[in-house]
């Protein structure tokens, strides 16, 4: 980690006051001062989904969704595509920094900031769902699907570090989303998940443990692709 | 390797409309090289290839003896780097770079700093997005400067200046040149810029090196020589003429071998030398890309 960066004034995310924060603490401080209207969605969408029913959970769970891609795909286009864009890129190349230094600060730094809003989203669902007796049957849907997003997450992320495009990003994040939608429903309708999902207790089948193994070994797979091709790269300006 | 801050041998890049071809360059310790050339001739190329910001597909490139570009990141710690086309974070200020780049090298010289901030009248608690172009070009030397790396290199800084920032910017790396152990490679298609600062000069064109040598050499031994035959004579065989221009009675000639007994080697083949022109950079550079491109359509 580098040592403390300071600077004064308080008008913006970036201005912190003197050994206030290092600079992995600035930059979640940063994106989460950006995402403040995410996080604030997330829980007045948790509060839509503990009013209870079905109608109401199926309304928040899309609320909530949809909260969640839009600070994934904001983190990936702001830090990786806007760098080119407004061409930041070469001065941080400029510094003492390797391809793969830039790699892995920009996976893992994007992934650990997503998993603040992330991990709210999940454990919430999970706290709500065990307050509710008659829900708890969810929870593995739940799970699954948060990891979808995590998933859909790690795929626009991977093709913005890779194509560095506004194009194929605004594409991934389109496909991202057609997928968290697409895969909530399938695996709504899988036999082994389907069975106990409305009921009050809960069932974790083989299919769920299936589904959940399948997402971990794609996001595995997509920023290792992600670290691969950047170490291909030959023109990194 | 010793005493060569950067060394090309026989680097090359190809792109599909674009080829920099068979690069070979000596940057020793301590001197300033302005790498001139047109627009689209290679000069940002050569230079990403010295950060390691692109691979070069041929050729080997040492900067203060690291192979690049496997150990850019270590190289880099001694290198400051600016970019016509580089920016800074347009919603951090100015202080926040500052605070940035001095958390990464401990070389930082907070004092000389603030004298640049004093002397490139910039504001540091100024938001990069609020300052005008020039100004973001001073901040940005500002940051490469007070690094105190051993190696600077500037990829056409001064492009886009205004003639006030221009001076300002360029009296700035003549101080700088003061510290004989740091080095300069200084590009720019604006030869009076380069000429201003630079002991070595190198002309690239066309994705490759057309000459390299100190200034006061080529400003030594390029000339123009008006000269009038007289009835009957003919234009003498002088050594290193690269260009015959004028009249067929009053022929201009341009050489990159003066020596002032061509004089009288034209006198004596009836050719009388009314004058011996010097010839400023840009004259030079530009006789010698017309030369090398004649050569090539030969």
């Amino acid at each position: 980690m580098l040592p403390t960066c300071t600077a004064e004034g308080k008008t913006s995310p970036y201005e912190l006051r003197d050994g206030e924060a290092t600079h992995f603490e600035r930059l979640v401080l940063a994106t989460l001062g950006d995402s403040r209207l995410s996080l604030a969605g997330i829980v007045a969408t948790l509060g839509i989904i503990a009013t209870g029913g079905k109608v109401a959970f199926l309304i928040g769970l899309i609320l909530l969704i949809t909260v969640i891609i839009s600070i994934g795909a904001q983190m990936a286009v702001s830090p990786i595509v806007t760098e080119r864009k407004e061409q930041t890129l070469s001065f941080v190349m400029s510094l003492p920094i390797s391809y793969r230094e830039y790699t892995a600060c920009k996976v893992w730094g994007n992934l650990i900031i997503f998993l603040v809003p992330w991990l709210t989203m999940l454990l919430g669902s999970f706290g709500l769902l065990l307050l509710s007796p008659g829900s708890r049957g969810l929870l593995p849907y739940a799970a699954i699907m948060s990891t979808e997003i995590l998933l859909s997450t790690c795929l626009i992320l991977a093709v913005a570090l890779i194509t560095e495009s506004q194009g194929w990003t605004v594409a991934a994040i389109m496909v991202g989303n057609l997928g968290v939608n697409g895969i909530g429903y399938v695996v709504a309708h899988i036999a082994g998940i389907a069975k106990g999902m409305w009921g009050p207790t809960i069932q974790w089948s083989g299919a769920a443990s299936a589904v959940l193994g399948v997402e971990f070994s794609t996001i595995a797979l997509l920023l290792g692709l992600a670290f691969f091709v950047q170490a291909k790269k030959k023109d990194f300006l | 390797m010793n005493g060569l801050s950067v060394h090309f041998e026989r680097v090359s890049k190809v792109y599909p409309h674009f080829t920099l071809d068979d690069i070979s360059l000596e940057l020793p310790t301590g001197t300033i090289m302005g790498l001139i050339g047109a627009n689209g001739a290679g000069k940002s190329t050569t230079i990403r290839i010295l950060m390691g910001l692109v691979h070069q597909d041929q050729g080997r490139v040492h900067v203060l003896g690291r192979d690049m570009p496997g150990e850019q990141a270590a190289a880099k710690r001694d290198i400051g780097f600016v970019s016509e086309d580089m920016r800074l974070y347009g919603s951090a200020t100015l202080a926040w770079h500052m605070k940035f780049i001095q958390s990464i090298y401990p070389q930082w010289d907070q004092p000389y700093a603030e004298t640049l901030l004093g002397r490139f009248d910039l504001k540091p608690q100024q938001k990069i997005k609020g300052l005008s172009h020039g100004q973001r070009v001073k901040a940005a030397l500002l940051l490469a400067l007070a690094r105190r790396t051993r190696l600077l290199v500037l990829d056409e800084p001064t492009t886009g200046l205004d003639p006030v920032a221009r001076q300002e910017v360029l009296g700035e790396l003549m101080a700088v040149l003061a510290d004989e152990d740091r080095t300069i490679l200084f590009s720019s298609h604006n030869t009076l810029d380069v000429e201003q600062i630079s002991d070595q000069i190198t002309f690239i064109d066309r994705g490759r090196i057309i000459a390299s040598d100190d200034k006061e050499r080529f400003l030594d031994r390029w000339r123009r020589l008006r000269l009038a035959l007289l009835p009957e004579a003919v234009l003498p065989r002088l050594p290193g003429v690269v260009e015959v221009g004028g009249s067929g009675r009053l022929p201009v000639l341009v050489t990159n071998r003066f020596d002032p007994a061509m004089v009288s080697a034209c006198n004596d083949a009836g050719a009388t030398v009314q004058a011996v022109d010097p010839m400023t950079l840009e004259e030079i550079f530009v006789a010698n890309v017309h030369s090398r491109r004649e050569n090539l359509t030969l």
